[in-house]
């Protein structure tokens, strides 16, 4: 009856961005990024990615609330580094990282169904 | 990518069923996000629009659209190819976003007629409910046959159904959801205490164990951190379970690379909006 529609955790309203940037003013070099319909699937691995660039002095994300389909992510950064250039390359080394899974993968079952021929 | 894994990876088993395999190198939150990411968001195809135009039977109407949803279509072949019908041009279906399928199923004998996938007859051949792929095969020689019964049918009684299938993510539905399990496991001895057993001996051990028979729990090592990751994907019907890997890390890269699109959309308007 009063359900939420079953598409809100994935879809974007209309006029919603997907990732909206706001500076913590607090600190030097710090943003807070709010990432939109995503979860920890990105959330997690994205924060993790982070943490493994030396030049990256915080990184941690939250998903505030379990019904708004979003989380949050703030990134720190050394003065001679931004934190959205250590998202942007966080993100870049993932995907390269997801297409050598993906190639070695394929490899893998081809090797497997030739074996068995 | 300074800081990118090279992770490399074994299959230990591949049936029509499952996929065995086990992941190195790689971090805890990447190989949990490429799980995740199989179950809830690897597209498949599944009715999500059912009309009925005669219903007799003792079951109501929306109890089985529900039951005709269910059915797991094969979809390897067809589901990259197809729109979500939310993003197609056309007003409700067409061939570009949907599958359709019909059922006419009306018994006239005085013995039980049993209305099953088989009765369910899809305009593209190869979206066919999983059960039925074996349909020609030898392997029906018990006489049996795998076919999910949707109802059964007495004398006089009558089911016709017209029905789309659509293109959609377990997120949504589970019904979408290509997987019927996915076993994930790291440290297989425990030795990184991730988990407290108050009893280590009556907890069965994993199949991975590399203990003694005498052993019931690797010696505790601060040390460690997750570096090989053991999985075993089971298919629901809809796609190979291959495919279910393949499509899934394809939806996983996917998503990251919308993200950063989009990051670098954000960070222009940003610089832009600055005098
Ligand atoms: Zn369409």
């Amino acid at each position: 009856m009063n359900a939420p529609p079953t598409f809100e955790s994935f879809l974007l309203y209309d006029g919603e961005k997907k990732i909206v940037k706001e500076v913590d003013a607090k600190v030097p070099n710090a943003v807070i990024f709010t990432i939109n319909k995503e979860d920890h699937t990105l959330g997690n691995m994205i924060r993790n990615q982070l943490l493994k660039d030396p030049n990256v002095t915080f990184a941690g994300y939250k998903v505030p609330h379990p019904l708004e389909h979003k989380f949050v992510l703030r990134i720190q950064t050394t003065s001679d580094y931004s934190p959205q250039d250590a998202l942007m390359h966080a993100i870049t080394d993932l995907i390269s990282e997801l297409s050598l899974f993906e190639e070695r993968f394929k490899e893998a079952v081809k090797e497997r169904k030739e074996g068995l021929e | 990518m300074p800081y990118a894994n090279q992770p490399s990876l074994h299959i230990t088993d591949l049936t029509d069923e499952n996929v065995k395999f086990y992941l190195e190198d790689t971090d805890l939150s990447v190989a949990n996000s490429i799980r995740r990411v199989m179950i809830a968001e690897t597209p498949t195809l599944a009715i999500d629009w059912v009309k009925l135009e005669a219903n007799s039977t003792v079951l109501s109407d929306e109890f089985l659209a529900h039951r005709i949803g269910l059915i797991p279509l094969i979809s390897d072949e067809v589901v990259q190819r197809l729109q979500y019908p939310r993003d197609c041009i056309c007003t409700d279906f067409c061939q570009e976003c949907s599958v359709e399928f019909t059922l006419d199923v009306k018994c006239t004998d005085d013995q039980t007629r049993h209305v099953t996938t088989a009765d369910l007859k899809s305009s593209d051949p190869r979206v066919i409910p999983a059960t039925s792929k074996h349909r020609d095969d030898d392997s029906a020689e018990y006489g049996e046959t795998d076919e999910i019964l949707i109802i059964k049918l007495r004398k006089g009684q009558e089911l016709k159904v017209r029905a789309y299938a659509k293109k959609g993510f377990g997120k949504e539905h589970a019904k979408w959801n290509p997987t019927c399990g996915v076993a994930f496991e790291y440290d297989p001895d425990n030795a990184m205490r991730h988990t407290l057993f108050p009893k280590p001996d009556e907890w069965p051990k994993s199949e991975y164990t590399e203990l003694d028979d005498d052993q019931y729990e690797a010696a505790y090592n601060w040390e460690l951190k997750p570096n090989k990751f053991f999985y075993n994907v089971e298919a629901a019907g809809q796609l190979k379970p291959e495919n279910i890997v393949i499509m899934g890390v394809a939806m996983l890269k996917e998503k990251l690379s919308n993200l950063q699109t989009q990051l670098s959309h954000e960070l222009q308007n940003d610089a832009l909006a600055i005098p």
